[in-house]
């Protein structure tokens, strides 16, 4: 089949499971994230030029591509640090406002996250968002629901929204059995 | 087979919003990260995992419902938000292994 012609169904491959490391340098308040598969990051802060990183957090993820099961055509997602659900927390907000509007339709929002500081790490396009919407509105069996994935770039203040990307942190389960 | 009847027969306790749903297997795991790579929409997901993440992951990937086991208190922030987002959340004292064992008991059965 020619890939221009395929109608992609794809399927996660290439995953791996490791961990997404917050980092902060005091010097500058910058916030820097990268994707490891060492499960122990470095503990002690380092020197890069005149930054001065201190782990912040490590939180269990996973990087996939996506592939189609029809023209084999693999999309790379490694540049997605992860996705979070809008739950609307700024109403001057684009992506809050976007899932005001879907919200009665059953349409939910999360929005993709590539690296930070997301200047220097190469961000999702649009395109491979709509492709990463598809394959997740594949997956869904229901079809009274749906979900719209947008850009991080939608949302006004990274710093204070209320959203929390999906990840493995504080999951911890705390309640002994009665 | 019918949530509806999974409930009664398990005797779980809702502790959202309730409708009537298709369940099309079972999904056993404590980490998002599985339920993304590998929770099959429809499935019904066992874990004892409580956090109000919970729900955007079962959103995302469209399962029937969440099973808290080995009764750990859901916070009602989780609670509100899955009311939110349609998410069911059911809970129970048995273990994960107890309610699966159950599950198969009824003729529960992966795609
Ligand atoms: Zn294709
Ligand atoms: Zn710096």
């Amino acid at each position: 089949m020619q890939e221009e012609k395929c109608a992609h169904t794809c399927e996660m491959v290439n995953v791996d499971y490791g961990f997404v490391i917050t980092e902060k340098c005091y010097n500058c308040d910058k916030i820097s994230t990268y994707f490891s598969l060492e499960s122990r990051p470095p503990l002690e802060e380092y020197r890069e030029g005149d930054h001065f990183w201190n782990v912040m957090e490590s939180a269990q993820s996973f990087r996939f591509d996506l592939k189609c099961t029809k023209c084999g055509k693999v999309e790379k997602f490694d540049n997605l640090m992860g996705l979070m659900m809008c739950t609307g927390c700024d109403n001057t907000c684009e992506a809050d406002n976007l899932r005001i509007i879907l919200e009665p339709d059953r349409t939910w929002v999360y929005v993709a996250f590539g690296f930070l500081p997301t200047e220097e790490h190469t961000q999702l396009t649009e395109e491979k968002i709509a492709i990463l919407e598809n394959y997740f509105n594949q997956r869904r069996k229901s079809s009274s629901s749906r979900i719209k994935i947008i850009s991080h770039e939608s949302v006004k203040n990274i710093a204070t929204c209320y959203g929390e990307v999906i990840k493995d942190l504080h999951m911890l389960s705390l309640t002994p059995p009665e | 087979m019918k949530l509806q009847d999974i409930i009664d027969k398990l005797n779980l306790k809702p502790l959202t919003n309730m409708e009537e749903r298709d369940v099309e297997g079972v999904f056993i795991s404590d980490m998002l990260s599985d339920v993304m790579t590998s929770a099959k929409s429809g499935e019904i997901w066992l874990t004892v995992q409580t956090h109000t993440n919970i729900v955007s992951a079962a959103n995302l990937v469209d399962v029937s419902a969440i099973i808290v086991t080995q009764g750990k208190t859901v916070p009602q922030n989780t609670i509100d938000l899955a009311n939110r987002y349609l998410v069911i959340i059911l809970s129970t004292p048995k273990t994960t292994f107890e309610i699966a064992t159950e599950m198969i008991g009824i003729g529960v059965k992966n795609r």
